[in-house]
């Protein structure tokens, strides 16, 4: 919670946080707000953003607007499904590799290696189109192949921590594996875990908006943010404000969850405190 | 082949060996060995990450819940038919078996059959390979072009106008998806500035002119989050660099800035860069799926989307296999890179 806290207080975090908030809020209820059926035919087609419609229309005279805020929660919720995935996936083989012995950990990361290896896109886009043509089981494949990612930072931090001396004096005085794992190795973890969560999120919803995009994982009528850029790319020479809106959305939302994570990466750890205090004037710390 | 080196230092060995040794000079042999000692290394690595990574691509056929042999026999195909169609497609053996054979022919070269055009896989790949690597290889000399004059302008202007533009830029670059810079690109030079093809693609013999120009909008809409990237991480890479004791040093030896910027500051600051310009190559190949699809290539990616969105196993199976390889050889090289730029990062494989 202090990781968070921190990166709040500078002016980045703090926008981060705002539209964030509004991005999810937007998500959650949206689909309430809409002001037309996202489904909807009309003859109005193609129209320019005006008052009666914000966002316009599109080829087939839906409301665009409408259609943005209906494709939210497909379009943000199923990220956070692929960083959940990744996030179990990556982070107990990471800090289990470390105390499980050498054949454990060398089948670990020659599996992760392996998964790393694997091209991103095309091998999402396999697993959803093989496994049936559905946006959960490409979310499972998105979080299979992040899980590397935070395998990899776990790892690293576990394995810094769990030689380093204060950690062996603990164990000295008789604490059990169990403990030096919840009171030392975790809370040496939590700032970079949260770090690349938020990366891994970002990166989630520009998977999920190319999936989508591609028509991979959805039934077409039903909107998502990547599927409404795509419906309208034919008609870009008369209509080329089309694609506009739900690319800012996409593009605010992990710009914001990109500044986010910079955010608490500077507020938090020793460099970041000795960058803050700095900041307020206070005399310079060594904390080495 | 560590000996080679105790060898070189330990004075007269007896032995063919030295015999030979002596017959080039040390550091040359030296030189060689390491490059040669560093491929192995990598190469070792990449095995099991190979097996690894190909046995899951292989379980994904094993994981669909079609079958081909009712799917290519549709309804009529009565319980006998479906068993003897399920010979001929060897799906009658167990899993690991198969999963040994397909790796064993596809070392050969043979990919199997498509299970609707039955047309090779390895003919339809050939066909299409020369189309994506050209765009990935394009891609990869922009990014590493526009990302190593902007990282390495950015490190040494540190907090001048240009760092904080490029700064501004990579940020903002690095929140777009791919789809929508390719779109961004067509609207721009295709639609209100008509110089470039929205989409296609000739093969060079068509003329070089027209083929770059088919080439150019795919390449650049490709390379610029890695290129974004390169110059975040050269900028990094660099500053950092710029402050050592041998900087200063070589300034005070009379060396011309543009010198120490570009053999000793780059060399030590480039390894951030390069280890980030390796993990961008999976994404060249595999990502290439999206550009491919905007500007109508016919490329692996799309060949891999179309295949799976029908259900044609044996195609996505052997089209993930190449992408596989193509990322292994890649990424051996950015290792030796590695390894070569900076002996340290021999320990960090």
């Amino acid at each position: 919670m202090k990781t968070i806290t921190g990166a709040l207080r500078t002016r980045a975090g703090l926008t981060a946080a705002i539209v964030l908030a509004a991005v999810l809020l937007l998500t959650v209820i949206g689909p309430l707000l809409a002001p037309y059926n996202p489904l909807k035919y009309s003859a109005e087609i193609l129209q320019p953003p005006s008052a009666a419609h914000w966002f316009g229309t599109d080829y087939l005279g839906r409301d665009v607007l409408s259609r943005v805020l209906a494709g939210g929660p497909r379009s943000v919720f199923t990220a956070f499904e692929a960083v959940g995935i990744g996030l179990v996936m990556g982070v107990v083989p990471g800090i289990t590799s470390v105390y499980l012995g050498r054949v454990y950990e060398w089948i670990t990361l020659r599996v992760m290696d392996g998964l790393i290896a694997l091209p991103f896109l095309i091998f999402a886009i396999a697993v959803a189109a093989l496994l049936g043509n559905a946006v959960q089981q490409a979310m499972l494949a998105v979080g299979i192949l992040l899980a590397p990612l935070f395998y990899r930072i776990t790892r690293a931090a576990a394995l810094s921590h769990a030689n380093a001396q204060y950690v062996t004096a603990s164990q000295l005085f008789g604490a059990s594996v169990w403990l030096v794992l919840r009171t030392h190795v975790w809370s040496k973890i939590l700032p970079t875990l949260v770090v690349t969560t938020a990366n891994a999120t970002a990166n989630g919803l520009l998977i999920v908006s190319s999936l989508t995009f591609l028509g991979v994982g959805v039934v077409p009528p039903e909107p998502t943010w990547g599927g409404i850029i795509a419906s309208d790319l034919s008609y870009l020479s008369q209509a080329p404000y089309g694609p506009v809106f739900p690319a800012l959305l996409i593009m605010a939302t992990v710009g914001a969850l990109n500044l986010l994570a910079d955010a608490i990466r500077d507020t938090s750890g020793d460099y970041g405190r000795a960058r803050i205090l700095r900041k307020r004037g206070a005399r310079r710390v060594n904390l080495a | 082949m560590t000996t080679l080196n105790v060898r070189d230092g330990a004075g007269p060995v007896a032995g063919p060996a030295t015999a030979a040794a002596g017959a080039w000079s040390g550091p040359v042999l030296t030189a060689i060995a390491r490059t040669v000692v560093a491929l192995g290394r990598a190469l070792l690595i990449a095995v099991p990450v190979l097996l690894v990574s190909t046995f899951i691509t292989f379980m994904l056929g094993g994981l669909t819940k079609q079958d081909p042999a009712s799917l290519v026999l549709g309804d009529s195909g009565t319980p006998a038919d479906v068993a003897r169609m399920r010979e001929v497609f060897g799906l009658d053996k167990p899993l690991l078996l198969r999963y040994l054979l397909w790796l064993w022919r596809a070392l050969h070269g043979d990919l199997g059959s498509s299970w609707f055009t039955k047309i090779p896989v390895a003919q339809s790949i050939a066909q299409r390979l020369p189309v994506s690597l050209s765009v990935a290889v394009g891609a990869l000399l922009i990014a590493v072009v526009l990302g190593g004059v902007f990282g390495i302008l950015a490190a040494v202007r540190q907090g001048g106008w240009l760092d904080r533009t490029v700064t501004v830029i990579t940020s903002v670059l690095g929140t777009v998806p791919g789809f929508i810079t390719a779109i961004a690109l067509i609207t721009v030079f295709s639609l209100f500035v008509p110089v470039l093809p929205s989409g296609g693609w000739v093969p060079p013999s068509a003329g070089l002119l027209k083929w770059t120009s088919f080439l150019l909008l795919p390449t650049v809409s490709l390379s610029l989050d890695a290129a974004a990237d390169v110059a975040r991480q050269l900028r990094t890479g660099m500053a950092g660099t710029l402050h050592e004791n041998y900087i200063v040093g070589a300034q005070v030896r009379g060396l011309p800035g543009w010198r120490i910027v570009l053999t000793h500051a780059l060399r030590n600051g480039a390894g951030p860069a390069v280890a980030v310009l390796g993990m961008h190559v999976p994404r060249l190949i595999g990502g290439a799926v999206i550009v491919e699809t905007v500007f109508a290539l016919p490329g692996i990616g799309s060949l891999t989307k179309d295949a799976a969105l029908g259900g044609d196993v044996p195609v996505v199976q052997g089209a993930l296999l190449v992408t596989i390889g193509l990322v292994l050889i890649s990424s051996v090289l950015v290792n030796v890179l590695l390894v070569k730029l900076r002996p340290a990062a021999r320990r960090e494989i």
